[in-house]
């Protein structure tokens, strides 16, 4: 199979991945729920002692572990690229999703910034169409790059607008 | 709350040709009233009947419907349209006032009901369809149906024309608007093959036998109570009865075109319904061919219209027929008219690669994705046969999608979304071919978008029958 589910085109598309803080920023989500969890976990074995409750402890442990890893290599699958006519999105690990939303269909854009994100100076930026089903969101973005990629498709978005 | 309501404070400053806000008709908050009965005499069940007596229910129904009237009477007093310019200006509300602006140029179809009480005294409801509402938005309960359907040709009329013309109160419009049109029949469904396609159904097959449980419950036991059976009829009614349902909804389908080439659809016993859609509004065509017509070779046609999507209820609140049923031939023509140039007869389609059966073990032949010129068909089931139609110029975004099992078979599946919301959907194909789909449609779709908008003469001098 000489055709990649992640770059799709990479001849004629440059791709451009979203900031490595994003792991920091998702890596730090997945670990405070892990802490407390376990921590949970923890009282429970104090006041009873059962062993299930280590056998939980260590699944927690493991599952984190193995999702980090994951995290990691998702946010680096995750990328964008701007053609003259469409925006290409690509993201997924287990399920890999590309998107082909043209500007001319575009709706309205949301940039958005969590308290986490905002604290490692990113911003996601999301493209709505009328479909429900498009699927073009971009998290991870360095707030200048949202800002610019924000106004570049709502620029975009006016010159080729034609409604429905 | 005085009779004649200043005007929205909203007004722009160009909307000096602003008409008088209009009021509804007098006699809707009584219809209110009247249809709240129905509702009210559902809520109280026929439990409660037995419990306090037909004299007393019937007390409790009048009061709650004449409080539903009074109510209705402050919400018709609050309630004015007007156009004004290019939007449609709705204001309602009693406690939390709404002045909402319709942009006409957003308007995908528009439809006007008449239900039973209505239809009695002369009256219909105006519903507006545009996109981006949860449900309908703005019905206008009601008119009297000479204003509403001069409403609606007036509002088809300014939204159908391109920006540049719209100039504040030209006259062609508004003088055009009150003539009888003169339309172009497309289609008139037999009732007798409405019928006989509902009785063709797995409820209407399902019925006898929900007719017999029920007469054998009250053999067995004994209790010939007016009130057990009326509640275990009002409870199976729901499932059961829903041929007999669409039958009363699809009852004398007729399709044309009126003047402007927009789609005139109606239909309806007791409650009809007539909408007009432009054709540049369609998304999609869906064709089904259930099981059991295919011994009649019957098909039915289905009209994706954005603004619809929200609407819940299954599909008999929704409008959207375009053939409740019809044979081949028929559906070939209308499809022909809806998305000039589609010859259902010549969509070919190709299967996915073999491999892909490990993913559909039974019915891997019955998928499909083809492209025509205008449209991108995807087909699929094997015992409802099932086509849809996507028209290039309709695409919103284009997907790929690939699961972990598709990804070990070296598959992806391809979707075309619309305003719609179902998409179209080209299931498992090889990796390769999807990404060269994918990328074909995108430039199709570009392709078919670049073209100002055809105009409504193009669509009236429709090209000849396949």
């Amino acid at each position: 199979m000489t055709v990649d589910a992640l770059t799709p085109w990479p001849d004629t598309v440059e791709w451009r991945t979203v900031s490595p803080k994003l792991i920091t920023v998702e890596l730090i989500v997945r670990w405070s729920w892990t802490i407390i969890l376990v921590a949970g976990l923890v009282v429970g074995l104090v006041l009873q002692g059962h062993w299930l409750w280590r056998l939980g402890i260590a699944l927690v442990v493991l599952n984190a572990i193995w999702r980090s890893f994951v995290t990691v290599r998702a946010v680096r699958a995750w990328g964008y690229a701007e053609r003259d006519q469409d925006l290409l999105v690509r993201h997924g690990l287990v399920i890999r999703r590309l998107s082909i939303v043209p500007y001319a269909r575009m709706q309205f854009v949301d940039v958005t910034a969590g308290p986490l994100e905002r604290a490692f100076g990113l911003a996601t930026v999301q493209l709505h169409t009328a479909a429900a089903a498009s699927d073009a969101r971009i998290p991870g973005l360095p707030p200048a790059e949202a800002a610019r990629l924000r106004d570049r498709l709502t620029t975009l978005g006016e010159d080729r607008a034609e409604g429905l | 709350m005085t009779a004649a309501g200043p005007p929205p404070p909203t007004l722009p400053p160009e909307a000096a040709v602003a008409e008088p806000r209009r009021r509804l008709h007098p006699l809707s908050p009584v219809l209110h009233g009247a249809k709240s009965i129905a509702v009210v005499v559902a809520a109280l069940s026929w439990q409660t009947l037995s419990q306090v007596g037909l004299e007393r229910f019937a007390l409790v129904v009048l009061v709650i419907a004449v409080a539903v009237v009074i109510f209705s009477i402050f919400g018709w007093l609050t309630t004015g349209y007007q156009v004004v310019g290019r939007e449609l200006r709705i204001s309602d509300g009693l406690l939390w006032r709404r002045n909402r602006a319709i942009p006409l140029e957003r308007l995908q179809a528009v439809e006007l009901r008449r239900p039973l009480l209505a239809q009695l005294t002369g009256l219909a409801e105006l519903r507006l369809e545009v996109i981006g509402g949860g449900k309908t938005e703005a019905p206008l309960a009601y008119l009297t149906v000479r204003e509403a359907a001069s409403l609606r040709e007036r509002l088809l009329a300014l939204a159908g024309r391109p920006a540049v013309a719209a100039q504040p109160g030209d006259q062609p419009v508004t003088a055009g608007a009150a003539a009888p049109t003169l339309e172009r029949p497309l289609l008139r469904v037999r009732n007798r093959d409405l019928v006989v396609s509902q009785l063709l159904t797995p409820q209407a097959f399902f019925l006898p036998v929900g007719v017999a449980f029920v007469v054998l419950q009250f053999v067995m036991e004994g209790s010939w109570t007016f009130v057990g059976i009326a509640s275990t009829v009002t409870a199976m009614a729901g499932v059961l009865l829903q041929p007999v349902r669409r039958v009363l909804q699809d009852w004398d389908f007729r399709l044309a075109r009126d003047p402007e080439g927009r789609l005139a659809v109606r239909y309806g016993l007791l409650e009809t319904r007539s909408q007009v859609v432009p054709l540049n509004r369609v998304q999609a065509v869906g064709a089904t061919w259930p099981l059991l017509w295919r011994g009649q070779g019957w098909l039915h046609l289905r009209l994706d219209v954005a603004g619809y999507a929200g609407e819940g209820g299954g599909d008999a609140k929704r409008s959207d027929r375009l053939l409740p049923v019809g044979e081949f031939a028929t559906a070939r023509g209308l499809v022909w008219e809806v998305l000039p140039g589609v010859d259902l007869a010549a969509l070919a389609t190709s299967p996915p690669p073999r491999r892909a059966r490990w993913l559909n073990p039974i019915a891997l032949r019955s998928i499909g994705v083809g492209l025509t010129p205008e449209v991108l068909v995807t087909r699929w089931g094997l015992l409802t046969r099932e086509m849809h139609l996507v028209p290039y110029a309709r695409l919103q975004s284009v997907r790929v999608v690939q699961g972990p099992l598709q990804r070990w078979l070296g598959l992806a599946t391809v979707y075309a979304d619309t305003a719609r919301g179902r998409s179209g959907q080209a299931k498992d194909r090889d990796l390769a071919e999807a990404y060269a789909l994918a990328a074909e449609l995108a430039v199709r779709a570009r392709q078919a978008r670049t073209p100002e908008p055809a105009t409504p003469e193009a669509y009236w001098q429709s090209p000849a029958q396949p």
